[in-house]
C-alpha cells in the first residue's frame, strides 16, 4: 500500500515537472477572434506611442486582438532566436534596435516574408515607406521587415548654457558646432561640457561628426575608409577636441550622456526624438535643432527599428494586417505627432499638421538628409562592437588616429570580407 | 533437504534470517520509491541542467547558430579559432586577474573582519549582518548603484571628491581604473559571505588548543598561523573553491557596471561568451568557449583541492 502511495506521489510529481516543462501556445484562436502577440523593446519616453497604436488597432479590429510585451532590447536579443525556432515565440517582434540584426533571422528562416503588400487599405504600402528601410529589410528581392519607426538625430541644445556662454542661438555649420563646443566647456569639462558625445551601448554619434567633415566608416564595396585621408581627418578633428579641449567626457555610454545632459552638465548633444520627454522632465531649457550643416551638405544619422513576423505563426495574414495597420498613413501621423518621431512615410513630409509641430518638424525635415549606420554591411555588429567603438575608444584616450585607424581598418575588412 | 546436504553455502545463506536475497527485495522495495520521490527533481535537472550541457558540447564542434536549417560541422575548428583569437586571450586574463585578486582579497578581509566579529555581542551581530547585507542582494542591482555612485559627473563619489577639492575621477571610463573598480565592488560584495563563514568556522575551533598553545608560548601570530588557521581549513577551502568558481563566471557586474569596456579591459570570459552566442549568434563558438571556462574551473578546483590537502577527514 506504502509502495503505491508513494508511485502515486512520484507520477504526480513527474506530472507536476513536465507541466513545468511545457509553454503555453502564443497564439490561441477563441470564438472566431484571433489573437496575436508581439515582442517590443520599445522602453523609452516613445513607449506610449506604440501602445495607443496597439489599443486603437484592437479597438478598430474586432477580430483580431494585440497585445504587445515590451522588455529591453538585450533581453529579447537573448530570448527570441529560441523562442522563435521552438514556436514559442510571439507572432511579431522588434528583434532588435539594430536593423543589421534581421539578416541573421532571415539567414535561420525564422522570419516570413512579407507578401501582404500595395496601396490598398490593408496592405502594406512599400511604396510609401522610407526607401531606406524597404532596402534595408529586403533580402534575395523579399521583404522581411517594416520599420517599427523611423528616426533621426538632432542636435538637442540648453538655451540657458547657450546665453550663459553669450552663444544666440545652435550652431548652424560644423565650424560653429566646434567653436560652439569648445566656448561651452566651462573648467575643462568639470563645471560643463560643450557636447555630451557618447560612444558605446549607445546609437552612435560619431558616425554624424564624420559625415561632416567629410569622412565615412566603410565605402560601397564595404570596404573600410577609415584609415584614407578623408577618413583620419574627420575622426582627428573632433578626438583632438575632446582628447586636447575636453569637450566631452570619454567613453561614455548613451544612458550616461542622456544623465550629463539632464543634469545640466552638457550643453549640448545628438539624440534622437525618444530623449525629449526625459530632458524636459528633467527641467532642461531645451532647444532643439538640426544638426549643423558639414563640409558636404546636410546630413545625419536615421535609425529605424525593424518588426518582423515570426515563421511560425499560425496568423500570417492577420500578423500582416496589423504592420499594415502600424504602417497606415493616418496612424503615423497620430504616431510622429505624440512621440516627435518623423513619420516613415514619404507621403506624410509635407502634411501640415506635422510641419507646424516643433519636435517633429526638425527630426522630419531631416529625413531627406539622413543616413543609416552601416547599413547592408556584412557583420554589422560586429563591425561595430570590434571595430567601430575600439577605434572611437582609443583615439579619444589619446592614441594616434593613424595607428589605430590603420589597425582597425584591417579588422573592419577582415569582418566584411572586403577584398581590397 | 538434499539441497541443505550438497549445497551447504545455500543452506548457510538460507539460514541466515533470508540472507543476501531477503536483503536485496528490502533494497530493492525501498529503492523503487526513493526513486520515484527522486523522479521530479532529477527530470528537471536533466532537462535544464544536464541535458543542455551535453548539447553544448556538441554545439561546440559545429558552426551552430540557432535555428540554421544545415549546421556546419567543423570539429575542432571552434577551439583551434579559439586560441588564435586575440578577444579570448584578453578574456582569459581578465578573468584570471579578476578571480586572483577578488579571491585573495575577500578571504583575507574576510578572515581578519571575522577574527574581529567572533564575540557574540548585540553590536558584532548588527555589524555582522550589515556586512552580510551585499551578499544577498543581486548583482545586476549592485552593479547599477555602483555605476550611478562612481560616475564622474553626477556620481555620490565624484560630487564627495569635488568638495574636497579633488578633480572627479572617471573609474569606470579609465582603461587603468575600470578594472580595479569592479574588483572593488565584487569584494563589497563577498566579504560578508566569507566573514559569515569564517566566523562559523572559528567558532567551531575547540578552546582547548588555543589554551595549550598558549601553554606552550605561542604568541598571536603564532597562534593564527599553527592553530586557527589549520583548524578551519575546510571552511578556507569551501571559501576559496565557492569565491573561486563565482569569480571565474563574473558576468553580472561586468555586464552592468562597463559592459566590458573600456576597450575591452573587463571583458570577462562570460561576457565574450554572451557577446559571441547572443549579440553574434555564434552558438558553436561560445559552447566552446563555456567548455574551455569548465575546464580551467575543473582544473583549478582539483589544485585547490590538492592544495588545502583535502581528503575525508575535512
Amino acid at each position: 500500500m506504502k509502495s503505491k502511495i508513494a508511485i502515486g506521489i512520484g507520477v504526480v510529481g513527474i506530472m507536476l515537472a513536465l507541466a513545468a516543462c511545457s509553454g503555453s501556445p502564443s497564439t490561441s484562436a477563441s470564438s472566431g477572434k484571433v489573437d496575436l502577440t508581439v515582442w517590443t523593446g520599445f522602453t523609452g519616453g516613445d513607449r506610449p506611442g506604440y501602445a495607443q497604436i496597439v489599443t486603437d488597432f484592437n479597438a478598430s479590429h474586432p477580430n483580431i486582438h494585440v497585445t504587445m510585451t515590451v522588455q529591453p532590447w538585450d533581453t529579447i536579443q537573448q530570448k527570441l532566436p529560441s523562442a522563435w525556432l521552438t514556436g514559442q515565440g510571439p507572432d511579431l517582434a522588434t528583434p532588435s534596435s539594430d536593423p543589421n540584426a534581421v539578416a541573421q533571422y532571415v539567414k535561420t528562416n525564422s522570419v516570413l516574408p512579407i507578401t501582404n503588400t500595395g496601396p490598398g487599405s490593408t496592405q502594406i504600402n512599400v511604396d510609401k515607406l522610407a526607401p531606406g528601410t524597404v532596402k534595408e529589410f529586403t533580402y534575395n528581392n523579399k521583404l522581411y521587415a517594416v520599420p517599427a519607426n523611423f528616426a533621426t538625430l538632432s542636435l538637442y541644445y540648453n538655451k540657458k548654457a547657450f546665453a550663459a556662454a553669450g552663444i544666440s542661438g545652435p550652431p548652424t555649420t560644423v565650424a560653429e558646432f566646434a567653436a560652439d563646443a569648445k566656448k561651452l566647456t566651462i573648467g575643462g569639462g568639470q563645471t560643463q561640457y560643450g557636447l555630451a558625445l557618447a560612444d558605446n551601448q549607445t546609437i552612435q554619434m560619431w558616425p554624424i561628426l564624420q559625415w561632416l567633415e567629410g569622412g565615412d566608416i566603410v565605402d560601397s564595396k564595404n570596404c573600410s575608409v577609415v584609415q584614407t585621408a578623408a577618413g583620419q581627418k574627420s575622426l582627428k578633428t573632433w578626438s583632438d577636441m575632446v582628447v586636447n579641449d575636453k569637450i566631452s567626457p570619454v567613453g561614455l555610454t548613451g544612458a550616461e550622456a542622456d544623465s550629463l545632459f539632464s543634469a545640466g552638465k552638457a550643453a549640448m548633444e545628438m539624440n534622437g526624438p525618444w530623449a525629449a520627454p526625459g530632458y524636459k522632465a528633467a527641467g532642461i531649457d531645451l532647444g532643439i535643432a538640426t544638426i549643423p550643416v558639414g563640409v558636404n551638405g546636410k546630413v545625419t544619422l536615421g535609425a529605424t527599428a525593424p518588426l518582423s513576423i515570426s515563421a511560425k505563426t499560425k496568423y500570417p495574414a492577420q500578423a500582416q494586417e496589423f504592420l499594415a495597420y502600424w504602417t497606415s498613413k493616418s496612424v503615423q501621423q497620430k504616431f510622429s505627432l505624440s512621440t516627435g518621431f518623423p513619420p516613415l512615410r514619404t507621403d506624410l513630409s509635407d502634411d501640415p499638421k506635422l510641419k507646424t509641430d516643433p519636435v517633429v518638424s526638425v527630426f522630419a525635415a531631416q529625413v531627406p538628409d539622413s543616413r543609416l549606420y552601416l547599413p547592408g554591411v556584412p557583420n554589422a555588429t560586429q563591425v561595430d562592437a570590434n571595430g567601430y567603438v575600439p577605434l572611437i575608444g582609443e583615439i579619444t584616450r589619446g592614441q594616434s588616429v593613424a595607428g589605430s585607424s590603420a589597425a582597425i581598418g584591417a579588422t573592419i575588412n577582415g569582418l566584411t570580407g572586403c577584398k581590397s | 533437504m538434499s539441497a541443505a546436504v550438497t549445497h551447504p553455502e545455500s543452506s548457510r545463506l538460507s539460514r541466515g534470517g533470508s540472507g543476501a536475497t531477503k536483503g536485496r527485495r528490502v533494497y530493492k522495495r525501498r529503492l523503487s520509491p526513493a526513486l520515484l520521490f527522486m523522479a521530479p527533481s532529477a527530470i528537471i535537472l536533466g532537462a535544464f541542467v544536464f541535458w543542455p550541457i551535453i548539447q553544448s558540447l556538441y554545439y561546440s564542434f559545429f558552426n551552430w547558430t540557432i535555428g540554421a536549417v544545415d549546421q556546419q560541422w567543423v570539429g575542432f575548428g571552434n577551439y583551434i579559432e579559439l586560441f588564435h583569437d586575440p578577444r579570448f586571450w584578453n578574456a582569459l586574463g581578465v578573468t584570471l586577474i579578476f578571480t586572483i585578486s577578488t579571491v585573495a582579497i575577500v578571504v583575507v578581509i574576510g578572515f581578519m573582519v571575522a577574527l574581529l566579529l567572533l564575540r557574540e555581542t548585540l553590536i558584532t551581530r548588527i555589524i555582522r549582518s550589515v556586512f552580510f547585507f551585499p551578499t544577498i542582494v543581486s548583482l545586476v542591482s549592485i552593479g547599477l548603484v555602483w555605476k550611478f555612485l562612481l560616475d564622474p559627473s553626477i556620481g555620490l563619489v565624484g560630487g564627495l571628491t569635488q568638495l574636497l577639492g579633488i578633480t572627479p575621477v572617471a573609474w569606470l571610463q579609465s582603461t587603468h581604473l575600470a578594472l580595479p573598480s569592479v574588483i572593488f565592488v565584487a569584494v563589497w560584495r563577498n566579504v560578508g559571505f566569507a566573514m559569515v563563514l569564517f566566523v562559523a568556522g572559528l567558532k567551531g575551533v575547540p578552546v582547548e588548543r588555543y589554551e595549550a598553545a598558549r601553554l606552550d608560548g605561542a604568541n598571536d601570530r603564532q597562534v593564527t598561523a599553527f592553530v586557527t588557521l589549520p583548524s578551519i581549513r575546510p571552511t578556507l577551502l569551501f571559501t576559496t573553491l565557492i569565491l573561486t568558481i563565482q569569480s571565474f563566471q563574473v558576468f553580472d557586474l561586468v555586464y552592468v557596471m562597463t559592459g566590458g569596456g573600456p576597450l575591452f579591459v573587463t571583458d570577462s570570459l562570460v561576457n565574450e561568451l554572451y557577446r559571441e552566442g547572443f549579440v553574434n549568434f555564434r552558438t558553436g563558438y561560445a559552447s566552446a568557449i563555456s567548455w574551455v571556462l569548465f575546464a580551467i574551473i575543473m582544473i583549478i578546483s582539483a589544485l585547490q583541492l590538492r592544495f588545502f590537502r583535502y581528503n575525508d577527514v575535512d
